[in-house]
């Protein structure tokens, strides 16, 4: 029958107990505010943590396989007997043969594995001393080719002088801390000996700061062909670095491209566990507080529509002793709390916004200096649109039983009683 | 050649149960109202006289018997049914008025036309206002009912059942809450209403007086009619 009718009664019914009306919308709008609120901010801190974590590192390292020593008759391949004594010799595997030698032949390969794909970034990696002076310091040695290597931590950025993507052979770009250990400048000499001895004069190229502490101390980069030099490693490289659109989906393509290259692929959930735990863990916390809260806001319009049924039973009685049939009655009640939710979220979601963006807006000075904000505020549309969705369809849910009940309400009973 | 009835009633009779306990309260009860009669229902406290309203106004169904209104069987409609026919053919005054407080005056009047719908609504409203003006509240139509007296209020009450031109209008103890002379005024106007319009009343009251002036007292005792007696004019 008529929409006219239940729209009316409704919207009446909500502006005369305005009061009634207002703190249903605030219960609401404050239950749509702590849900942005909490999904955002912890939402934001879990990115940071995991960015923190693998900001600096490869999503998904190619390395050469482990070798590990297997007796000669255990290879069926040779087709040896096994009751037949072999007579073998020792030997020593040059260090180049632990790398990856025909890296060169695998790049292009790799450049396309995956549509996701960001950043290719061979490199070596090994001990050295750096000395100056009478200052030597143990640092961790990276060739790379800096345009690739950009693309997993981005180096150029972080510039606080000089030149990363620039760095030719003979230059040396490190940390913040490291160069304030040693005294350096742009321009500065610095001495590197590799493991085996060599040792090459580099000259300070950048000195960058990406607040990641194990790339801003201890950690020198060079060109590839340097570190290979320093590492004596001819020409074969430690690894390949690889970095993708989305993190979290680097475990999935680790395993689907292992099979694909005779070396050992590692994504970095295996290297970080805990982190990964870490982070499993805060999700169920915070489902559970937006759990807990959208029950209470439920609650609160359900208790609140009920002392509106109440209060209005006898209405209910003569409207249906005058033909108002049930499910029109119902419809009333269910319209009341669905529009309460909804002005709730008109109310919340702005408020949300208005938080987040102060909160974002804050500014602190960290430990190296870098003004940063502390808190890593993503403000996703798709937060706000699941905020309201739940509310409304909390609403909705919550304002059915009192509706139902308001539905039954038998108008005998109500029209003689004063 | 007498006027076809609006309300029939045929051999009715109710029991209430409660789990295995039966108690009846109407007995064979049979009359029926034409067009423009005014009925008085009188009887105790306990007599029957307000469950027999009920089911006169489809609120309830009886145990036993037919009701017809306008010619066609009620009593075994569904709920939805007793609705719509409560709606489109039915009035209702109550001992309370139980006006909406959120709504005006003429907007209370106009609720049985509003469920329905706005044209109807929209087509009933100059009726309505000339009913209310005819009533004394032509100064009132924008009001709330909180701002009028008892009696007022009871006379929107009486307008608003009139408000889908229904075949009979039910009216429940409507002076019972009123003082002498605001109740007097209030049943001068269901008669008078009952006159002009031509639409049957049936009035449960306690108070002798209103039922003399009634065309027709019908006593209920224990849930049985009385022999009929015709008031004096």
């Amino acid at each position: 029958m008529s929409a006219y009718f239940i729209r009316s009664v409704a919207f009446r019914h909500l502006r005369y107990s305005i009061s009634q009306s207002l703190l249903t919308i605030g219960v609401v709008a404050i239950s749509v505010l702590l849900i942005i609120y909490l999904w955002t901010v912890i939402s934001g801190t879990q990115e940071r943590i995991t960015l923190n974590t693998t900001g600096s590192l490869p999503h998904i390292t190619v390395e050469p396989p482990e070798r590990t020593p297997v007796a000669a008759w255990q290879l069926t391949a040779l087709g040896l007997d096994p009751d037949t004594l072999y007579v073998g010799e020792v030997v020593n595997l040059p260090k180049a043969r632990e790398g990856i030698e025909d890296w060169q032949l695998w790049l292009p390969y790799l450049d396309g594995v995956e549509r996701t794909l960001t950043t290719v970034s061979p490199s070596v990696t090994g001990q050295a001393f750096m000395n100056r002076g009478s200052r030597r310091q143990s640092v961790r040695i990276v060739g790379v080719i800096p345009a690739r290597y950009n693309g997993i931590v981005p180096l150029e950025d972080a510039l606080q002088n000089g030149r990363f993507l620039g760095m030719t052979s003979g230059d040396v770009v490190l940390g913040w801390k490291l160069a304030k250990d040693f005294g350096l400048k742009l321009r500065d000499k610095v001495r590197l000996e590799g493991p085996e001895g060599l040792a090459l004069n580099f000259t300070v190229a950048g000195i960058y700061n990406t607040g990641f502490g194990q790339v801003d101390d201890g950690q020198v980069f060079v060109t590839l062909r340097d570190g290979q030099s320093l590492l004596e490693l001819g020409g074969s490289i430690s690894a390949f670095g690889l970095k993708f659109t989305d993190l979290y989906e680097a475990e999935e393509i680790a395993q689907r491209i292992a099979p694909t290259l005779p070396f050992k692929v590692r994504s970095w959930v295996v290297d970080n566990p805990n982190l990964f735990r870490t982070l499993d863990a805060q999700s169920q916390t915070r489902n559970l507080i937006l759990i807990m809260t959208t029950i209470a806001s439920g609650f609160g319009i359900a208790s609140i529509l009920v002392m509106v049924v109440t209060s209005k039973y006898r209405e209910i009685g003569i409207l249906k002793a005058m033909g108002a049939t049930p499910g029109q009655i119902q419809k009333i009640f269910v319209l009341e709390g669905l529009l309460l939710a909804i002005v709730g979220c008109m109310v919340g979601v702005p408020l949300g916004v208005l938080l987040l963006k102060g909160l974002a807006a804050i500014r602190v000075v960290g430990p190296d200096g870098r003004v940063d904000s502390p808190f890593l505020i993503i403000i996703e549309p798709s937060v706000l649109l699941g905020a309201s969705l739940v509310a409304i369809i909390v609403g909705a849910i919550a304002s059915y039983f009192p509706a139902r009940r308001a539905g039954q309400v038998d108008p005998m009973q109500v029209i003689r009683g004063a | 050649m007498a006027a076809e009835p609006v309300v029939e009633l045929e051999k009715i009779g109710k029991t209430y149960y409660s789990g295995d306990v039966a108690t009846p309260v109407l007995f064979d009860i049979s009359f029926s109202v034409v067009p423009g009669e005014f009925v008085a229902v009188v009887g105790g406290s306990g007599s029957g006289k307000t469950t027999l309203l009920n089911l006169m106004g489809l609120l309830d169904r009886p145990t036993t018997g037919t009701i017809r209104v306008e010619g066609q069987e009620v009593s075994q409609l569904d709920e939805l049914g007793r609705a719509r026919a409560r709606l489109q053919r039915l009035g209702f005054i109550f001992q309370f008025h139980y006006l909406l407080p959120e709504f005006t005056v003429l907007e209370n009047a106009l609720m049985p036309c509003r469920m329905r719908g706005r044209a109807f609504e929209k087509a009933q409203e100059p009726r309505m206002r000339e009913l209310l003006t005819a009533v004394g509240l032509s100064e009132k139509l924008k009001v709330r009912p909180s701002q009028l007296s008892g009696g007022q209020q009871q006379r929107v009450a009486v307008v608003r059942s009139l408000a889908n031109d229904p075949a009979v209008v039910f009216a429940d103890e409507p002076t019972g809450n009123l003082d002498s002379v605001s109740g007097r005024m209030v049943f001068d106007l269901m008669k008078r209403l009952s006159r002009e319009s031509g639409t049957a009343f049936v009035m449960v009251t306690h108070d002798d007086d209103f039922a003399l002036e009634a065309d027709r007292v019908i006593r209920i005792r224990d849930g049985r009619m009385q022999a009929p007696a015709v008031a004096a004019g």
